[in-house]
Parts: structure tokens; C-alpha cells; sequence
């Protein structure tokens, strides 16, 4: 057994609004798996145009590369790392 | 207006005039439509892969947009290949497919495939058109987005019915052309750091062209003086002749261009991403140096090695303010600069080498004396392989556009459809497919494309009977167990070329290279060289994956002269 998967991961809780599009939470969710996260909890409101979206993540990856990751998916408009991590606001 | 003509007003609109694409079912309203355009040139590939190849070798040629087309189903997902290669390379790609009619979609319905889930990790966007009156709209903002920033393919997915639907809305506004001076983020921290440097070395990739940027990175690198090393895709970032150049980096770069990378004290990185090929093992890279990394993209800066300073921005703007720093206060590294020299000229790959007339061709000795013949605008387009590496370590590009290698993904069959792409986007430049036995079969329908535009696209196969690189590495890493590399049966690719009326030349000895190369330079059409050369031949150095660049294996015969003058 791989002793690592005995280790918690680091968990963060994270705040992404996004535009309302054909398959913008699918992409959300890809993206953060490819980079080597676990969704832990997830939540989600929508409105007229936007997702809003919460979402508790597990992976021993910086988040920081996650944020930035998010950041590029054009759909998305801004990403808040809340909670596991020194919060940083999207530069432009 | 319905939505087919819709799109090809939009290709007026942005002067796109030439497109690789491959007709079917739900795709036909805009083929219809294409009947009646006389501006848009429709590039008939035998395969869709080939058209999203194409297109990619287009846009990498010229700097321009590529657009490729096809039908929904087998039509698309033939595509994802080149679309992948395209996304790897940050290469700017228009991708249009047509969808099963709105109301069959999720209904399994003939040839319908959810193609915007199954390439979500493969685009830079995505769209499915669900109503007519978004269309406009998408398609300047898939325009617009394929070319900005770090480029990247883009892909429309549209109905049937939407093809057909009116149009009403109008095309929005176009922002007016953001202007490529932006301004420029401070680089005073970075120019203190770079100017305390006592063994700086310059680090460039594919990003520099990407951002059309190599005028000034040549300034800077004139300017600077420094030393440098480059990626793949950054091969020719430098020209031909500059004497601070050591070229390629990495698994299969020269003892030269690693060694300097071992020993510098500041690594300044510019449009690089730090991929393992070039890097090798992380803890083993650039061991003593502080990082300086300048890129557009955000995400790239700490994502593999964190930059001591990170520059972001337009690499036009940032390259010209170091260089007007440069200008200013000269770096004083001279002995540096020389040290480097003295590796380039021991541990590089410029060295002539001195094959006798009757002996069996050699990958480096046929590319040496390519580089030698072919004219400075010369486009080669590569495959993957031994032979791409050659052709990286040996041919000398004058500009970073003329060297069209899949870099990212590493995909056999991107050469002759990439080539074809080039071709159109250069009328009239000698474009050249330098292949491997394994990678020509991979997209050899081509030759048909070939043959109906008439391309004089010359095509040179390094015949060695086997896949290569792969045989290469059994031999290294696997205690020489070949398996599933052999391919001593290959077809008559003299025959072959023919079958497509496309003239074909025979060469085995050295002695026969150069009139093998004049031959099909001076012909006025398509013709291929077939070269045989040894099965045996190994690609040097090497640095095992997962290895420090550090532990790179040279050329058993070269090994113990090699130590003396570099190390
Ligand atoms: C589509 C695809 N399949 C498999 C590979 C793995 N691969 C990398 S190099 C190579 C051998 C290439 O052989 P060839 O084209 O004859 O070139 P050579 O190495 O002999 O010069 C293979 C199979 C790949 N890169 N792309």
C-alpha cells in the first residue's frame, strides 16, 4: 500500500463565479481533477448569467497553480481561494 | 443570410482565406454554401486529422489563424488528434463542426457525438451554438480568443439547423486591434538581479514567436550578450549566426547547451514553459541559478520551478525595455561568454562532420548537409522521432517559423500534412517534410493532397526499417529487448510516391546526399527522397526520462574525448 495515501491531504475551500454556458461546470470539474485535486463538497447557485460556484477541495498540490488554472477558462470570471491558503484576488 | 453563410462572411471579415476541411452529413448547409465563395479557399485533406494538421502547420508558418472543418461523429473525433497538437503548442486554431439538428442532440441519434464534452482538456474554449442568434456573436469571440494571449484552438460546434436557420443578428462590434506595444510591467528588480549575475544564460521557447517577438529577442539577445540556450520550440529564436547561441537543451540537446545550463548562476526564461523534456529531472536543473521568468501566461510562472521574479506581460514590451536597460549599462560577462564559446565549440552540434563517400548515410550527416544546401527561408516540417531530432540538433533554422516540430504532443503524422499547410501559407518558399519510415504511414493519404494542389512540396524519408526512437530506447533502457519496432517490410515508398504520380528518388551512400538533395530542390513539383539510412543509428546524447540533463549518456566511441573537453 502507498504509505502517501495515508497522509490527509490539505484541504481548501475555494469560490468561483462563472458565466452561464454549455458545459461550464464540466470544464470547472475537469479542470480541477487534472490538476491533481479532489472535490470534496460542492456547491451551487445560478442566476440570469452567472454560476456560482463553492467548492471544497482536497490535493497536496499548491492551490495557488489550481487558482491560476481556473483563472485561464474563459467562462470563468473569478476565483477566490477562501479558506487552506493565503487568499490572492485574480490580477489582470 | 442563413448561419453557413454567416460563417463564411465572417471569414471575409477576418481575411481568412484558406481552410482545411473534409465534407459529411451534418456539415453540408456550409459546404453548400462554400459553392457560391470565390475568397475561400477549401483545402480537401484525405483524412480530418490531416485538415486540423494542416491548419496547425498553416498558423505555425505564418503566424496567421488556422481554420479546420468537418462533419459531426467520425468527422470530429478524426479531428481531436490535431486539435490536441495544437492545444500543446499553443498554436491559434479555428475548429468548426457540424452537430446533429438541435432536436436529435442527446437522442444517440446517427453520428452524433458529445464532441464539446470529449474535448474540454484539449481547447483553449469551446462552444455549442444552441440558438441562431448567438452565432455572431461566437464565432468573432472564438476569432478573437484562438489569436490572443497564449493562442490556442477553439472549437464551434454547430447544429445542423442552426447552419441552415436565418440570421438575423449582426455581427457585434469588433474591439478595435489592441496595440502589441502594452505597456510594460516594471522590470527594475529583474535588470538588478540579471546585471549582478556573474553566469547568466538565456532560456527561450516557442513562446517568443508565439507572441511575434523575435525581432526583439534578437535585439535583446545582441544587446545582452548572453549566452543562450533554447527549447525545441525555440529553436531559431536566435538566427543562424548568432556566436552566443548553443542551441538545443534537454534529453537530446547538446552537452554544450546542458552544461551551461548546469553552471549558470541566473537563468533568465523567456516564453518557456519548463517541460520536462528540456528540463530533465526538476531537483537536477539549473542547480545554482536564481530564475527570472517571463511570460504572458500566468499560469506557467511557479508552475514547475519557482521564478525568483516573475515578469508577466507582453514580451514585446518586456524584451524591448531589457534591451534599452542593455544598451544603457552593457553586462560585463565576457569571460563567461567566452566560457560558453569554448563549450558550443567542443559540446555542440555545429562541429562538420567528415563521412568517406561509400559508406551508409548517417541521420546528422544527411541533415548537416541539408542545412547546408536549402536556401534561409527554407520551412522544414518534421515528424517524431530520431529523425526529429536530427533535424533539431543539426539543420541551422534562420528564423523559429521555419521549424515546424510537434513539440508537445509528439505526433507521428504531423509532418506532410503540416508541410501542405505551410505550403499554402508560403507559396512560395521550399517547404520540406523530413520524415521516418513509421511517421510517413501515419498520414501517407496526403500524398493525394499532394499531388491534386500540386504543392512542390518536397518530401525526404529517413528510411531505417524501424521505429527508431523507440528501438533506440529498448536498446538503452530495456537490455536491447526489441518489441513491436521492426518494420523491415515496409512498402516500396519509391512505388508508392509514384502510384500518386509523385516523382521518387533512391539514396543510400554518402556520397549521394547532395545530388539526392539538388535533384528534388531543382524539381518543379512535388517529388520524394527516399534515404536509406542504418537501423542501428542512435540518436546522442541522451538523457534517460526521469534523469538529471546532468547524467546525459553520450556515443559510446565518443564518450572518453567528449569528458575531456566538456566536463
Ligand atoms: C501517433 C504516435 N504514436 C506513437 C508514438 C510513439 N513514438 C515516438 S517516436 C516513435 C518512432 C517513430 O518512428 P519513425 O517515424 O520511423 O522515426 P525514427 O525514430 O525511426 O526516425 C514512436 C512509435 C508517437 N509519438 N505518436
Amino acid at each position: 500500500m502507498n504509505p502517501t495515501h495515508e497522509i490527509a491531504s490539505p484541504s481548501y475551500t475555494l469560490n468561483c463565479r462563472m458565466n452561464q454556458e454549455a458545459a461550464a461546470l464540466e470544464r470547472l470539474c475537469q479542470v480541477v481533477r487534472v490538476r491533481g485535486f479532489r472535490i470534496a463538497r460542492m456547491a451551487m447557485e445560478s442566476s440570469e448569467e452567472c454560476l456560482e460556484i463553492a467548492l471544497t477541495l482536497e490535493g497536496s498540490r499548491p492551490v495557488s497553480m489550481l487558482q491560476s488554472q481556473l483563472e485561464k477558462l474563459h467562462t470563468v470570471i473569478g476565483v477566490e481561494v477562501v479558506s487552506g491558503a493565503a487568499s490572492r484576488s485574480r490580477t489582470a | 443570410m442563413n448561419g453557413s453563410q454567416h460563417i463564411l462572411e465572417a471569414f471575409h471579415r477576418h481575411n481568412i482565406s484558406t481552410v482545411f476541411g473534409y465534407p459529411g452529413g451534418c456539415i453540408m448547409p456550409l459546404y453548400d454554401a462554400l459553392v457560391d465563395d470565390v475568397d475561400v479557399e477549401h483545402v480537401l485533406c484525405r483524412h480530418e486529422q490531416a485538415c486540423a494538421l494542416a491548419a496547425d502547420g498553416y498558423a505555425r508558418a505564418s503566424g496567421r489563424l488556422g481554420v479546420c472543418i468537418a462533419t459531426s461523429g467520425p468527422g470530429a473525433t478524426n479531428l481531436i488528434t490535431g486539435v490536441a497538437n495544437a492545444y500543446l503548442d499553443s498554436i491559434p486554431l479555428l475548429v468548426i463542426t457540424g452537430q446533429v439538428p438541435s432536436a436529435l442532440i442527446g437522442t444517440d441519434a446517427f453520428q452524433e457525438t458529445d464532441i464539446l464534452g470529449m474535448t474540454l482538456g484539449i481547447v483553449k474554449h469551446s462552444y455549442l451554438v444552441e440558438d441562431a442568434g448567438d452565432l455572431p456573436r461566437v464565432l468573432e469571440e472564438a476569432i478573437g480568443l484562438a489569436q490572443s494571449g497564449r493562442p490556442g484552438p477553439v472549437w464551434i460546434d454547430i447544429p445542423k439547423d442552426i447552419l441552415l436557420s436565418p440570421i438575423t443578428t449582426a455581427a457585434p462590434e469588433r474591439p478595435q486591434a489592441e496595440n502589441r506595444q502594452q505597456q510594460c510591467p516594471d522590470i527594475r528588480e529583474a535588470w538588478a538581479m540579471l546585471k549582478a549575475a556573474k553566469r547568466p544564460l538565456l532560456y527561450s521557447g516557442g513562446g517568443v514567436s508565439l507572441a511575434q517577438a523575435e525581432a526583439n529577442f534578437r535585439a535583446f539577445a545582441e544587446a545582452s550578450g548572453l549566452p543562450g540556450v533554447v527549447t525545441l520550440k525555440g529553436i531559431g529564436n536566435a538566427g543562424r549566426h548568432n556566436p552566443n547561441d548553443m542551441g538545443m537543451l534537454g534529453m537530446h540537446g547538446s552537452r554544450a547547451a546542458n552544461k551551461a545550463v548546469d553552471e549558470c548562476d541566473l537563468l533568465f526564461v523567456v516564453g518557456a514553459r519548463l517541460d520536462d523534456r528540456a528540463t530533465g529531472k526538476l531537483d537536477g536543473f539549473a542547480p545554482n541559478a536564481r530564475l527570472i521568468h517571463i511570460d504572458t501566461d500566468a499560469a506557467e510562472i511557479n508552475k514547475l520551478r519557482a521564478a525568483d521574479i516573475a515578469v508577466r506581460g507582453d514580451l514585446n514590451a518586456i524584451l524591448s525595455a531589457f534591451t534599452t536597460a542593455a544598451e544603457q549599462t552593457p553586462l560585463s560577462i565576457g569571460d563567461w561568454q567566452k566560457q560558453c564559446q569554448t563549450w558550443h565549440t567542443t559540446g555542440g552540434f555545429r562541429a562538420a562532420g567528415n563521412e568517406a563517400p561509400l559508406t551508409p548515410i548517417t541521420g546528422p550527416a544527411f541533415i548537416r548537409q541539408l542545412s547546408g544546401i536549402t536556401p534561409d527561408n527554407t520551412i522544414i516540417a518534421c515528424d517524431v522521432g530520431q529523425h526529429q531530432m536530427w533535424v533539431a540538433q543539426y539543420y541551422q533554422f534562420a528564423h523559429p517559423r521555419h521549424h515546424l516540430s510537434s513539440g508537445g504532443l509528439g505526433t507521428m503524422g504531423f509532418g506532410m500534412p503540416a508541410a501542405i499547410g505551410a505550403q499554402f501559407a508560403n507559396r512560395n518558399s521550399t517547404v520540406i517534410n523530413v520524415t521516418g519510415d513509421g511517421s510517413f504511414m501515419m498520414n501517407a493519404q496526403e500524398l493525394a493532397t499532394i499531388r491534386r494542389y500540386n504543392l512542390p512540396l518536397k518530401l525526404i524519408i529517413l528510411d531505417n526499417q524501424c521505429l527508431g526512437m523507440v528501438r533506440q530506447q529498448q536498446e538503452l533502457f530495456y537490455n536491447n529487448r526489441e518489441s513491436q519496432i521492426n518494420l523491415d517490410d515496409n512498402p516500396d515508398f519509391v512505388a508508392m510516391a509514384r502510384a500518386f504520380d509523385i516523382p521518387a528518388l533512391h539514396i543510400e551512400r554518402t556520397d549521394q546526399i547532395r545530388r539526392g538533395i539538388e535533384t528534388i530542390l531543382a524539381y518543379n513539383g512535388p517529388m520524394l527522397l527516399h534515404v536509406a539510412i542504418s537501423r542501428e543509428e542512435n540518436v546522442w546524447p541522451i538523457v534517460k526520462a526521469g534523469s538529471s540533463n546532468r547524467e546525459m549518456i553520450d556515443e559510446p566511441r565518443k564518450t572518453s574525448n567528449r569528458k575531456e573537453q566538456v566536463a
